[in-house]
């Protein structure tokens, strides 16, 4: 859960904010949390609880969403952290009927979200385009028009992101009117990619079946004899239509198909839709279970560093460090086979806590295993970083510039590396990290070697905070049941994934079910960025500037 | 360098002698086993499971798991009042057809699997002939299966597909690189072609957008070949069953010959299904 911090700056800033947007562009304030403001009593008449007063939801109409964003962006810096669309064409659902498309802002240094609203009747499906303004914005409304059939007029660059060639044009699966089973033709439809001409400029496309073990994905290199010029990558390969499966789900089912998000990244998505359900129903998770969820999410942040840090040497070819780290990732494996019985960390979260009490009676065995990983990889990093060769190689490599980073709110490593100092752990604080101190290492030179230390010092950091929460952890229960959620209630659950900020949307339907599921990880965000960051260098470079962000293609295209 | 020669001193060797020795003092989950005599029949595991893998018919008092479909998520055993389920540590679980993953043998058809998937319908028990293609024999029967042995003999190169899934599958296939299983002991390497492969390793469940660039793969790889589905996405479409965008399991695009359950499959249960697929183990 999101908490209240920095109190007194949060307030000034709340009442400012709000004034100016509801006198300056008549937007009204909704009540956060549900759909309905007599939604919010529940049947025995209790007043939901109030999730945090720096979460703000307002209402505009239609013609005023491109002034009130750029203000927003342009004045406050607030960055556009999710922009996504929501069917609410059912009668329920009140009188204010259509698509809702919602922009999510977030002052990240007070820790505000503000979530701007408005309704698009479903007979003009149409919106202005804020891509000229937010870069940001450009990939959610290009996902939405594929997904809505919400067309984003003045957009730069319109063409399908999620669909390739094969999907028929005018069919908009995340309708509610769509069937989640239709199985529509193969259509053929033509795929546009930049061109860029000029003497001596070639194209070459590689995938979407790549060398390696490694997930599918095409990417159209422009290079003018060595260096490449342009990057444009088609994703979406292993789009499994993943929000429109949990619609109508039980909420018991959706925490499963979180787990399934992302391979890597699996407590990280299921702690954000725990977290979503747990703010809804208004229920306090046990701490000891808060202290649990510290302990797994940073085990699967070391899993994963440590297998990036691998694929960085596999591919400036450094096999010795390569083995070393994949011997301490198998460590870490090992340790979460310890835990709880699954490499992946799956059925660990469940709604209101954890699933059982991993933790009792292991905790001297896990702190020694957390000092073997820590002293090796003290060795291996001494060894690593007097090797001049390797240096050389990465040192001044895939460089993502500081304002692109920031224009494209890059996240996670990615953005640290270049100077973005933002972490969820630190400004919206979650499970028991409000109460550990979390070390945020910066670094701003956006190179190769730069998300390579990020990701040496996190893995140090990771394990002295797992460390701290197996010594700190509170003893009782680790789990309070939630069995019943209201309808048409809705919450963020933020983490930091591995990869960076991890947000996701719920609204909740009758019966227990889930009525909408947005899901953003830090993927979504990052590849814009990685295309910026391999602009100038050689085509050889391109496998190790990717690897150096490790993105995930199952987490971009759900 | 004088460190570096030190630390390969260190570690001599980590690799674990899979398949000769099990190493099963990992507490790790495996196949989930129904015990009937148990069960009371009240079928809530069979209302629950997230990928419905529990085939329940109450009136005919019969129960039983589809491990093609079985995401290992523990659910069962945590609802189940009368503990006739029980999560083991079983993982050798491949097997050459799907049918036998099944526990009255058949697979379920499509039409069988476009039942209602809503929280409140009832699982159909698993029922209707194979919806797998006949290639999937026909290419591995009498001679043509001598001869895949005795031209693969006791090498084969794997090239990896990944068709759609969530990348624990294909972290697992990873793993198999890693000093801890180090797969090239056993002879059997990962190349970067379809052209150059044996046997094509197939994890994810052949989304809308991948299947075309799955059969071109398959198309490229030189005959005799092998095709190993790798996780439940693969074998059946686990737990993105029935959407718009996967199919379910890769079998209704190309011919399977070993199909291997798991979500994911650990790297030791993905050794043992490959080396089912060469006839190296029963
Ligand atoms: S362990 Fe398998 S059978 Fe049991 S509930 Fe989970 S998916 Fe279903
Ligand atoms: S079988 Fe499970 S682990 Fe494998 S790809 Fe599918 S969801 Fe992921």
């Amino acid at each position: 859960m999101v908490t209240t911090m920095n109190t007194l700056n949060t307030n000034i800033n709340l009442s400012n904010l709000k004034e100016t947007l509801t006198d300056t562009f008549s937007a009204v304030e909704l009540p956060n949390g549900c759909i309905k403001s007599e939604n919010n009593t529940d049947s025995l008449g209790m007043q939901a609880k109030a999730v945090t007063d720096n979460i703000l939801y307002f209402r505009v109409e239609s013609d005023r969403i491109e002034p009130i964003c750029t203000y927003i962006h342009k004045e406050w810096g607030y960055q556009l952290v999710l922009m996504f669309a929501n069917d609410e064409n059912e009668d329920e659902l009140g009188t204010d009927l259509g698509y809702g498309l919602y922009y999510v802002f977030a002052d990240k240094e007070y820790r505000i979200l503000v979530t701007i609203k408005t309704v698009i009747g479903a007979a003009k499906p149409e919106v202005q385009s804020l891509s000229h303004t937010i870069q940001a914005a450009a990939g959610y409304e290009r996902e939405i028009q594929d997904l809505f059939g919400i067309v984003p007029i003045g957009h730069p660059d319109a063409k399908r992101l999620v669909f390739h060639s094969n999907w028929p044009q005018g069919i908009y699966p995340l309708r509610k009117t769509f069937d989640v089973r239709s199985k529509l033709p193969m259509a053929k439809e033509e795929i546009r990619f930049r061109k860029v001409e000029g003497e001596g400029v070639f194209e070459i496309p590689v995938g979407p079946v790549h060398a390696g073990i490694i997930e599918p994905g095409h990417f159209r290199f422009s290079v003018a004899g060595e260096p490449i010029i342009n990057l444009e990558a088609q994703l979406y390969y292993v789009h499994k239509g993943i929000e429109k499966l949990a619609e109508g789900q039980t909420l018991e089912k959706g925490l499963y198909l979180s787990e399934r998000i992302s391979g890597d990244e699996t407590f990280a998505n299921s702690l954000a839709y725990c977290q979503a359900i747990e703010t809804i129903s208004g229920s306090n998770v046990p701490e000891r279970a808060e202290y649990m969820r510290v302990l797994f999410a940073e085990l699967e942040r070391l899993t994963s560093h440590l297998g990036d840090l691998g694929g960085v040497c596999l591919d400036a070819a450094y096999g010795f460090a390569t083995f070393q780290f994949r011997m301490m990732r198998g460590w870490a494996y090992a340790l979460a086979d310890e835990l709880c019985g699954m490499r992946f960390l799956r059925s660990v979260n469940t709604l209101g806590g954890m699933r059982k009490d991993f933790v009792k009676g292991k905790e001297a065995s896990l702190i020694r295993q957390l000092e073997q990983i820590r002293s090796e990889l003290e060795d291996t990093v001494s060894i690593v970083k007097s090797n001049s060769l390797f240096t050389d190689r990465v040192e001044n490599t895939g460089i993502l510039a500081t304002p692109i980073a920031i224009d494209l709110n890059a996240v996670g490593p990615g953005g640290r590396a270049s100077g973005v100092g933002y972490d969820v752990r630190r400004w919206f604080p979650y499970a028991a990290y409000d109460k550990l101190e979390v070390q945020i290492p910066e670094h701003n030179n956006g190179d190769i070697n730069c998300r390579f230390n990020i990701k040496i010092e996190e893995c140090f950091e990771s394990i002295r905070l797992m460390v701290q929460a197996i010594e700190t952890m509170p003893a009782g229960p680790v789990l309070e049941p939630i069995t019943h959620v209201k309808p048409y209630h809705f919450a963020f659950g933020i983490t930091e994934a591995p990869r960076g900020e991890n947000i996701h949307w719920l609204m909740t339907g009758k019966n227990n079910t889930i009525y909408r599921y947005k899901i953003r990880t830090p993927s979504f965000c990052n590849w814009p960025a990685l295309c910026y960051a391999v602009n100038g260098n050689i085509i050889p470079d391109f496998p190790l500037i990717n690897k150096s962000f490790n993105l995930s293609y199952a987490g971009n295209d759900l | 360098m004088f460190n570096t020669l030190k630390k390969i001193i260190q570690y001599p060797r980590l690799t674990q002698e899979y398949p000769k020795i099990i190493n099963s003092t990992a507490n790790f989950i495996g196949q989930p086993v129904i015990h009937p005599e148990r069960c009371c029949f009240c079928g809530a595991c069979a209302q629950r499971c997230p990928s419905q893998a529990i085939a329940f018919d109450g009136a005919a008092r019969r129960i039983g798991i589809n491990y093609d479909q079985c995401v290992f998520c523990v659910l069962c055993e945590d609802v189940c009042q009368s503990g006739a389920i029980r999560m083991t540590h079983c993982f050798e679980l491949a097997e050459r057809s799907r049918a036998k993953l099944r526990p009255d043998g058949s697979v379920l058809t499509e039409s069988a699997a476009a039942e209602p998937n809503t929280a409140d319908a009832k699982p159909t028990l698993v029922i209707h002939e194979a919806d797998v293609p006949a290639m999937a024999d026909e290419a591995l029967t009498g001679e043509l299966k001598k001869h895949i042995m005795k031209v693969f003999g006791r090498s084969l190169q794997i090239r990896e597909v990944d068709s759609g899934s969530c990348n624990a599958c294909d972290y697992e296939i990873n793993a198999l690189n890693n000093p801890v299983n180090d797969i090239e002991r056993l002879g059997i390497s990962f190349v970067a072609s379809p052209r150059h492969a044996d046997m094509l390793l197939v994890t994810g469940t052949a989304t809308r957008n991948m299947q075309q660039a799955l059969v071109k793969t398959y198309q490229a790889t030189p005959d005799p070949k092998l095709v190993v589905a790798v996780g439940a996405c693969a074998c059946s479409g686990g737990i993105f069953r029935d959407s718009y965008a996967t199919n379910n399991g890769i079998d209704s695009l190309i011919p399977v010959d070993v199909y291997i359950p798991g979500c994911p499959p650990r790297p030791q249960a993905i050794i043992y299904g490959i080396l089912k697929a060469l006839e190296r183990v029963e």
